[in-house]
């Protein structure tokens, strides 16, 4: 087994990107373009979000598929995205009260992933 | 805890990517258990022991 990600959450995961760029890609045209009107713009702008479903279900699915080492290091590596972030957020939070520029929501995730990722790198160099 | 994992699969040929796909595991967990850096759940533990065809005590001591 690959230590990074089995070949079914490739194929899943990969499917389910290109579905999310398919219809983000849709959304934007539609609302910048087409510029739809009344309620659908909330559905238009929605469109991005079953996709995104679809990579949450398969990264739930290869924790599931995953070996108990494996699993043991995502969860450490989850654990310290969570903190993490919420330290992150949090700091920069209490900086906007005293006049830094507020962040757009959509930053919080790429926080999330990008400690993600470096908590699966340092948390493996424990078990080499 | 310390284990003869290492020798125990020396001395049938196998390297870790077999082991590992004889136990349904990934190579990288064979090697942190080889190496003392994880220690296998009872389950795992008990199928490494019954590949082996070795009571568990025998492939796995305390410190």
């Amino acid at each position: 087994m690959n230590e990074t990600s089995t070949p079914a959450f490739r194929r899943e995961f990969t499917i389910a990107m290109l579905a999310y760029v398919v219809a983000l890609c849709l959304s934007i045209y539609l609302l910048q373009v087409v510029r739809v009107g009344g309620y659908w713009r909330w559905l238009v702008a929605l469109m991005p979000v079953p996709p995104m479903v679809m990579v949450a279900v398969a990264v739930m699915r290869d924790l599931r598929r995953i070996d108990e080492m494996q699993r043991k290091v995502q969860f450490e590596a989850l654990a310290l995205s969570f903190a993490g972030t919420a330290l992150l957020t949090f700091s920069y939070g209490f900086l906007e009260n005293v006049g830094f520029p507020k962040l757009p929501t959509f930053g919080i995730w790429p926080i999330m992933a990008l400690l993600w990722i470096a908590g699966l790198r340092v948390v493996r160099r424990r078990y080499r | 805890m310390n284990n003869l994992i290492r020798d125990l699969r020396a001395d049938r040929g196998w390297s870790q990517a077999e082991l590992a796909d004889q136990l349904g595991v990934s190579r990288q967990t064979v090697n942190a258990i080889e190496t003392g850096r994880y220690d296998p759940s009872l389950p795992l533990a008990f199928t490494i022991a019954r590949l082996f065809a070795l009571p568990i005590e025998a492939v796995f001591q305390p410190e």
